[in-house]
């Protein structure tokens, strides 16, 4: 059986695999770890850190949907010294490249923020979270005004030298904007999509279900508008693209790839199938040795031909 | 943690009813603990998306078994009613923290409507020739408690004690007021003596024979009926643990979307995960309306 080469390179950030796990559908790795071993995966992208510990929205948190789910957390996270003192030294025995989802309220914040994560760990990139949906202030703010976004990167970039990964909102006009903003500001990678803002109203109480009322709506229901971003944002940047929105099969993976991704991330379909990502590094595998790739690289884009 | 099982039975407790009975055969029954939960994959397609929480009312280790009883609310429960015995379900699981066993003393179990049923498994787990179980139970009616307490409790050749909001079985009223009546002594004295001191259901061990009782707490069910029942409880210096429901995404937890709000030993708020730090709480720390 030929062996298929699954190396990804998403600028300075060399990955042994295209797959990757979406923030906070990940805890920090341990909840998985009983299924089989995240080290094989690409890397994974652990919860989004704030400079103070957050307690988070109020339950309901999660609502379900047609095909998917609204989540309104509102980043609850232990806060970033309590996850340099403890998370970081766990993530270290995982033995695998982490993704470190970096999210603020202020420009202060995410200087903090980059200024304090150790370039010498685990640590392989930060995501620039500028696109949570589930907090007031900040988050999202950054995420819809191009030129906010910019300065984000930009005073991001001033304080790290680990790679920067941008996600993206996708509830703005115009994805491609963003992008630009983004590139302009310093950032080695993009990865899209966040989710996507919804909410649902309880028949029996006449009330919203979520305790933050609005919230994220992510899983298969959302795959085609990140299909579409995906596509679009390739043509108009020339940074590397980590695809995700709704992916739960290799199918749904490489149709990300033929849209323009190097390299996708799996989210909400943890939840469902914990084996998932697993699976779908399997099934990218056979598709390319099925199709004649030698490497899966070979695949990103093809659907611009 | 990820097992298929083999469904042995999945029917309705009584002809028409929407309460089911679902035995599943498979790895889970060698390590499951009362009080503990599976995350079920309901069908294959992608609408419901998530899998469904049920606890775990009883386990055969020798039969490799366990049992979980469910009322059909939703879409995902109505496609769990078309499983079909030998067919299999994708199960994560046994999953939580559950409930501590005493090892004697008494044990009261209080149950709102099927909050009876991850009760059931505790119920199953004490030895009964040490330790003295009674079960309050409150329910809608006669035809919910007879169809459920017919396939549960009512063989068992356990103390109970039933109320119904209507009166049509047993005492017409709420399960606190069962709670009050069987608590009266400790409130009683209570009233006299002041708080005692109870430091969690390790103070159960010591023993209950002679002057005051050892009593220690189960409850499950309502948000409004546990508070209740928890407040009557630590009033009457009885410690009690409660299982608490909320909606969940992962099962395992990852995600955070079933948060529940507990006070720490340093009297500072702090969330938890029902999936993975509960269901099983102490009734002390709940926080019951959501400080913000």
């Amino acid at each position: 059986m030929t062996k298929i080469d699954l190396t990804t390179r998403l600028g300075s950030l060399q990955l042994k695999n295209p797959v990757l796990t979406a923030s906070g559908t990940y805890g920090f790795g341990e909840e998985y770890k009983a299924f089989y071993d995240p080290s094989l995966l690409g890397a994974i992208t652990v919860k989004g850190i704030t400079p103070l510990p957050r307690r988070g929205n109020p339950a309901p948190r999660v609502a379900e949907t047609p095909s998917g789910m609204l989540n309104a957390v509102g980043l609850e996270n232990p806060g970033l010294e309590a996850f340099l003192a403890t998370h970081l030294p766990k993530l270290e025995k995982l033995n695998t490249p982490v993704i470190v989802n970096i999210s603020g309220f202020s420009l202060d914040d995410y200087r903090l923020l980059a200024a304090s994560m150790p370039e010498d760990s685990c640590i392989a990139a930060l995501e620039v979270n500028i696109s949570c949906p589930n907090i007031k202030g900040g988050g999202l703010a950054f995420g819809t005004d191009p030129r906010s976004a910019e300065e984000v990167l930009k005073i991001t970039r001033r304080h790290t030298r680990l790679p920067l990964i941008a996600k993206l909102s996708p509830n703005v006009t115009d994805i491609v904007v963003m992008a630009k903003a983004v590139e302009n500001g310093g950032a080695d990678i993009i990865s899209l999509i966040n989710t996507l803002l919804g909410m649902r109203i309880d028949l029996k109480t006449g009330r919203p279900v979520l305790g933050n009322i609005m919230g994220g709506l992510s899983g298969p229901a959302v795959l085609p508008v990140a299909v579409r971003m995906v596509y679009q944002v390739y043509q108009a940047v020339k940074l590397p693209i980590i695809g995700m929105g709704g992916i739960s099969s290799w199918q749904d993976a490489v149709e990300f790839m033929l849209a323009g991704a190097a390299a996708v991330g799996v989210g909400t379909a943890n939840f469902v199938n914990p084996m998932a990502p697993l699976e779908i590094l399997r099934g990218l595998e056979t598709y390319c040795r099925e199709q004649g790739y030698g490497a899966v690289r070979e695949i990103v884009g093809l659907a611009h031909r | 943690m990820l097992h298929r099982e083999t469904v042995i039975e999945n029917r309705p407790l009584a002809p028409g009813s929407d309460l089911y009975r679902l035995v599943l055969k498979g790895a889970v029954a060698a390590t499951a603990q009362p009080g503990q939960f599976v995350h079920l994959q309901v069908g294959v397609a992608t609408d419901p998306l998530l899998r469904r929480p049920i606890s775990i009312a009883g386990s055969d280790r020798a039969k490799g078994e366990v049992t979980l009883f469910y009322r059909v609310a939703g879409r995902g429960t109505a496609l769990l009613t078309r499983v079909r015995a030998e067919e299999s379900l994708s199960v994560i699981g046994p999953v939580g923290k559950g409930f501590t066993v005493p090892a004697a003393g008494e044990l009261l179990l209080v149950a709102g409507g099927i909050g009876l049923f991850p009760l059931l498994a505790l119920a199953a787990a004490v030895d009964r020739s040490r330790v003295k179980v009674k079960v309050l139970w409150g329910g809608e009616n006669r035809s919910f408690l007879e169809t459920v307490g017919r396939a549960t409790l009512f063989p068992l050749g356990m103390d109970y004690a039933v109320a119904t909001l209507d009166g049509s079985m047993g005492h017409r009223g709420m399960v606190t007021d069962l709670l009050r009546a069987e608590l009266s002594a400790e409130l009683f004295r209570k009233g006299e003596t002041g708080p005692q001191n109870v430091a969690g259901m390790a103070a159960v061990a010591g023993g209950g024979r002679g002057g005051q009782r050892v009593i220690a707490a189960a409850a499950c069910g309502p948000k409004g009926m546990l508070q209740a029942v928890t407040g009557l409880l630590l009033h009457a210096g009885v410690p009690v643990e409660v299982s608490l429901e909320e909606r969940m995404a992962c099962g395992v937890g990852a995600c955070l979307g079933c948060a529940c709000t507990v006070r720490t030993a340093d009297g500072a708020l702090a969330r938890k995960r029902v999936c993975r730090d509960g269901p099983v709480f102490d009734g002390k720390e709940v926080v019951w309306v959501d400080q913000d």
